[in-house]
């Protein structure tokens, strides 16, 4: 039996919340990824960082990233891709509504299983990218786009990595001093 | 009341409630943007704040090309210089052609008082990177509206025409590509003077001539240009050449296949041409409008 089963919320409210500067920075790393010269079936495949850091922060710091923020990131990516002002801001919401309401549940689990759960998140998103597009009349880009969400998931680990550990490190230095 | 939380534990609106105005606000931006394009000053506004972003994603793809640039070797270099020698000369002789042509085409023009045939001002831009939409083909181009590029001018490069500027931010612009879903050019066929309309199938950078009768007189390798009807597209810019003319008599139209003639997705430098457009020729029903109503007032004499 694993510490997480048996305190799953406990252990949520031990943890230190996230500095602000944290949270920008992930963002800023977010979009700058997203914005490298993806082409053709790469930019099919590009896995949604924006949106995994949303997501990430919306399970880890549900009272400082909300729909709001979701909503906004959605038009900034939206404007960043050059694409019809509104949808991302829609998927985004969409997602992050979902991990607002699953966070406990994704939080109670090991990082496999919750890379599973972004992974659903992350299909629920690029299908409502997806379907407002093919319902505006383009045509469908590729089978390569199946591959962005299950990126996106994979990418979990290494952000989950990344920020996870060294904020750890630090609660528990403070716990011993 | 007892029910009611006290004050410090209110967390505003259900999350359902907040889903909702999020999502309906997203819809009403879509279509906002999508049927009335209002909303072209946020993506201005935004773009600003994305600007800095996408200049450092696009930084290492830069260095290396710089570097790149750098340590080209001497070889390379030399054997573009001859074969840009060779192609100066070889057009050299039709540019000494053109400017007779030009002077001539002045002189009758004087006589006949009409207007140039177009203005060939342009902004040279360099590509910076490809759109990152995957539902459309676009580039973006390092020149924006403080180089006076605007929305809806056409850009060319050395061949032929490129493509449509869509969308201007301050430092950058988009540009729809010929070969778009819906993009249409309205075009004409060099050799015998047909007039078409090219568009965008948006499927492996080839364009469709929807609507010709199967009785229209066009063949494989038929060059169309620009016929400059719309006013966007100036006259005479090569446009597409044909690669496939299916008649099939089972169906009222030809299917007719082409492929742009500019190198649509490989080049690193276009032109914008900032010309201001020329007016397109008043509309026959607007004519109309105005006899009609110089008919209903017959005590007004309509001057002219």
């Amino acid at each position: 039996m694993r510490a997480a089963d048996l305190t799953p919320v406990a252990r949520d409210a031990m943890k230190r919340p996230a500095g602000g500067k944290l949270v920008l920075a992930s963002f800023l790393v977010a979009f700058v990824m997203q914005s490298l010269p993806w082409q053709d079936g790469m930019l099919l495949a590009r896995p949604d960082f924006v949106l995994l850091v949303l997501l990430f922060w919306v399970i880890n710091e549900p009272r400082m990233i909300g729909l709001g923020l979701a909503f906004t990131l959605g038009l900034l990516v939206d404007v960043n891709d050059s694409m019809l002002l509104g949808q991302h801001a829609l998927a985004y919401v969409v997602a992050a509504f979902f991990a607002q309401s699953l966070r406990v549940r994704i939080l109670s689990f090991a990082l496999p299983e919750q890379a599973l759960h972004i992974l659903g998140l992350a299909v629920l998103a690029s299908l409502v990218t997806l379907l407002l597009n093919l319902l505006l009349g383009q045509d469908f880009p590729g089978w390569a786009i199946l591959a962005s969400p299950l990126l996106t998931a994979l990418a979990w680990f290494p952000l989950a990595w990344l920020i996870y550990h060294p904020r750890l490190r630090d609660a528990r230095r403070l716990g011993a001093s | 009341m007892i029910g009611d939380p006290p004050p410090f534990f209110n967390r505003g609106p259900s999350p359902l409630a907040r889903l909702t105005f999020f999502a309906l606000a997203a819809i009403a931006v879509m279509i906002a943007d999508h049927r009335f394009r209002a909303l072209d000053a946020v993506r201005l506004t935004l773009s600003v704040i994305v600007h800095p972003l996408q200049q450092v994603a696009t930084m290492p793809g830069a260095v290396i090309q710089r570097v790149g640039d750098f340590f080209s070797s001497q070889e390379g270099l030399l054997k573009e210089n001859r074969e840009l020698k060779a192609q100066l000369l070889a057009n050299s002789s039709s540019a000494q052609q053109a400017k007779l042509l030009a002077t001539e085409q002045a002189y009758l023009l004087s006589m006949a008082e009409a207007r140039k045939r177009f203005d060939d001002t342009g902004v040279m831009a360099e590509v910076l990177y490809a759109g990152r939409n995957p539902f459309s083909r676009k580039l973006v181009i390092d020149k924006g509206l403080t180089q006076g590029v605007k929305s809806g001018q056409p850009v060319v490069d050395s061949v032929g025409v490129v493509g449509q500027v869509t969308n201007v931010a301050p430092f950058t612009s988009e540009v729809t590509l010929l070969t778009e879903k819906d993009q249409s050019v309205p075009v004409m066929l060099v050799r015998n003077g047909l007039r078409a309309i090219a568009v965008g199938s948006g499927k492996d950078g080839t364009i469709d001539v929807p609507f010709m009768p199967v009785s229209a007189d066009i063949q494989a390798g038929d060059l169309f240009v620009s016929s400059g009807i719309d006013g966007t597209y100036p006259p005479g810019l090569v446009v597409a050449q044909v690669t496939a003319v299916d008649k099939n008599a089972g169906f009222v139209f030809a299917k007719i296949t082409a492929k742009p003639a500019a190198g649509v997705d490989n080049h690193r430098f276009v032109m914008v041409l900032t010309a201001p457009p020329r007016e397109a020729a008043a509309r026959p029903e607007a004519r109309g409008d105005e006899r009609r109503a110089a008919k209903e007032r017959p005590g007004q004499k309509v001057k002219r």
